[in-house]
């Protein structure tokens, strides 16, 4: 089952075909299902009529699709003893905040497993997990956390903005021998693009440049890079828009080449600002342009704080692209946004 | 002393037995002994008195099938197939050990031998097994899982998963909990207000053996496996067996009301008692055997010792 005979530089297609973001991820899974008898899905109502909000609806090889108990612990180790016994399992978790219920797991199992024996065993094992937020599903139902996990050694984070990152990405993960945490945004879900009908795979750590700009460069990932898109589109910002497209491996060349160009950064995350991706980006673009820049490298993400339910409470903690536009715009004018700035809710 | 204990076995098996338990022993005892000099940098936790548990089980393995250990490794992975130098040179932290050096004692391989890797957070590893299991079931590969781990482990949330999924997939694994009665200091009294076998018993057919007793462990592990590899579900096997060491490091256990008696509960003294008076073997044999071993275990160290430190250019990225 080789996957290295699909990998090339596919260039986004034009009107080839479209499909919604889950309908490019429910296709991938299809496809690399039944590619690969090795590859199969398990994870808390993989299998149920729901089908994962879509995109596991109606797949080919139904008996590959293993639905269990509320044990996110122990079904991701034994998603992890599966691929240590030659399959090549997707764990699926409907939001990222199950996660957490199974970090001994993830970060002690799974992310060490390669290095604690010299990588004398592989783990290819893709770990599924949906980002949600609002209508008041608040603290426990909204978190990211994909700069928490790629803290850890040993794991790779992705996070596929568009349905033609989406399938390729996914791909990619799939045919990872190491362990791959697949964040996808459910509010992206219902978005559309044109994706190609076979089998293709785009690299990690190769970053995608949304909009062209000379005077900022703001990196964002995921629903953050569509936001920013939008804004940069209804605004006629004058942005170099990049979407790293994977957390880690992060493909910092492009950003700095970016910033040496604008002399301005930004970071939009949406995940909790202390130490997260944001933190990162700034940290490392500083480390290696720091004479490149002309002001300092700023961030936008969640106020440090659990999300609110109530109605106009969200509507504050998070962003929109207007109000990303408007902060944009600061900066272009040479302010500067404090991080969460543009939420009305201030940080405790 | 056993002395009644009636068994079928074989010549051949009781021997293996027999010269199993007498290399771990007599490993462990060596690293108790050298573990002072500080030429091994690692945490060891040993196995004297429970080398019943890991010989009896790991007659019923082979090469296929996927043996997940927890921190207490030396043992049932030397029964396993582990290469005796391979253990020592990892103890001693070269790059010739069984984990290339990256693991340490309690992070065992031998791909080779069906031991894919052993973890140091109590009760976690229970679920590989468990996913081994799984995949030996969706590829129809002839293989079993087997998840070992301590009765402490039986407290942690993973162990109810586990045997639950297990359970309701009729997943070829087996769980064997080696009960000796300790987590570190805690009595098993103070940490588990649950009957271990009773518990498991709601999920799958257990037995229990004495743990002490190889020809215990090895019936009822041998009858627990052929039920597995028959489709007939998981089992457990819960071995009530005593440490005679402290829960790390090379000195014996000092805790008050340990119930350890090394004259009555010794698995290798039972065992040769047995053969002895079952004509399966003479006592000069026993002397024998232990001397091999001994000289295979200053061969082994010869070896760790001579091999080279890794590098630290490996850190790189």
């Amino acid at each position: 089952m080789p996957w290295s005979k699909f990998d090339s530089n596919h260039e986004a297609p034009k009107g080839d075909r479209t499909l919604t973001y889950c309908q490019a991820i429910r296709e991938a899974i299809d496809q690399a299902m039944c590619h690969d008898p090795r590859v199969f899905c398990i994870g808390l109502d993989a299998d149920d009529k729901f089908g994962v909000f879509g995109s596991m609806s109606d797949l080919t090889h139904r008996e590959r699709v293993i639905g269990t108990p509320i044990s996110e612990n122990a079904m991701t180790g034994v998603a992890l003893g599966a691929a240590l016994s030659g399959l090549r399992p997707v764990h699926v978790h409907l939001r990222n905040d199950f996660l957490l219920v199974a970090m001994d797991q993830i970060v002690n199992y799974v992310a060490k497993w390669e290095d604690m024996f010299d990588r004398q065993v592989r783990v290819p094992l893709v770990i599924r997990s949906i980002i949600g937020r609002g209508w008041g599903c608040g603290a426990q139902h909204s978190q990211s956390l994909h700069g928490l996990f790629a803290q850890i050694p040993g794991l790779k984070v992705v996070m596929p903005s568009t349905p033609y990152d989406a399938k390729g990405l996914f791909f990619e993960a799939v045919k990872d021998d190491s362990p791959v945490l697949f964040l996808e945004h459910r509010w992206l879900y219902k978005n559309t693009g044109d994706v190609p009908t076979g089998i293709y795979t785009l690299p990690f750590g190769k970053a995608n440049r949304l909009h062209e700009g000379g005077s900022l460069t703001v990196v964002a990932p995921s629903l953050a890079a569509m936001h920013c898109l939008v804004a940069c589109e209804q605004h006629g910002l004058d942005v170099d828009l990049i979407d790293p497209r994977t957390i880690k491996p992060l493909d910092l060349p492009t950003i700095v080449a970016s910033v040496q160009k604008t002399r301005r950064l930004l970071v939009v995350d949406y995940d909790f600002p202390f130490g997260g991706f944001g933190a990162e980006v700034c940290a490392r673009v500083t480390e290696a342009a720091f004479a490149h820049l002309d002001a300092p490298p700023q961030r936008i993400s969640f106020p440090d704080r659990g999300m609110p339910a109530s109605g106009p409470l969200e509507r504050a903690y998070y962003q929109t692209p207007d109000r990303l536009a408007a902060a944009m715009r600061t900066i272009l004018e040479g302010g500067c946004v404090p991080v969460g700035a543009a939420n009305e809710l201030s940080t405790r | 002393m056993n002395m009644e204990r009636t068994s079928t076995i074989k010549r051949d098996d009781g021997l293996w037995l027999l010269e199993r338990m007498r290399l771990v022993r007599q490993t462990s005892q060596r690293i108790a002994k050298l573990y002072p000099t500080n030429v091994m940098e690692t945490p060891v936790h040993l196995c004297i008195g429970q080398e019943a548990v890991a010989a009896g089980v790991c007659r019923h393995l082979g090469a296929v099938d996927k043996l997940f250990l927890g921190h207490r490794t030396h043992g049932p992975a030397l029964c396993k197939g582990l290469p005796l130098e391979k253990l020592m040179a990892e103890l001693y932290g070269r790059t010739t050990g069984c984990s290339h050096a990256f693991g340490g004692s309690m992070h065992l391989i031998d791909v080779e031998h069906g031991l894919p890797g052993s973890s140091a957070i109590v009760g976690g590893s229970i679920a590989l097994g468990t996913g081994a299991a799984l995949a030996a079931q969706m590829t129809g590969q002839p293989f079993v899982g087997v998840s070992w781990f301590g009765d402490a482990a039986t407290n942690a949330g993973v162990f109810y998963e586990s045997m639950n999924f297990a359970a309701l997939r009729r997943l070829p694994v087996l769980f064997v909990c080696e009960d000796n009665g300790w987590s570190n200091v805690m009595p098993k009294s103070a940490h588990s207000a649950h009957d271990i076998t009773s518990v498991a018993a709601q999920f799958m057919p257990t037995s229990c053996a004495d743990g002490t007793d190889v020809l215990s462990v090895y019936d009822l592990a041998g009858a627990a496996l052929r039920s597995i590899r028959a489709g007939e579900g998981p089992r457990f096997l819960h071995c009530k067996t005593k440490r005679w060491m402290k829960h790390q490091g090379p000195d014996a256990c000092d805790l008050p009301d340990n119930g350890i008696d090394r004259e009555r509960d010794c698995p290798i003294r039972k065992l040769e008692a047995f053969l002895a008076k079952a004509g399966l073997a003479q006592a000069n044999e026993f002397s024998a055997l232990e001397a091999r071993i001994e000289k295979q275990i200053d061969a082994a160290i010869r070896f760790a010792e001579t091999s080279p430190f890794p590098s630290t250019d490996l850190l790189e990225v």
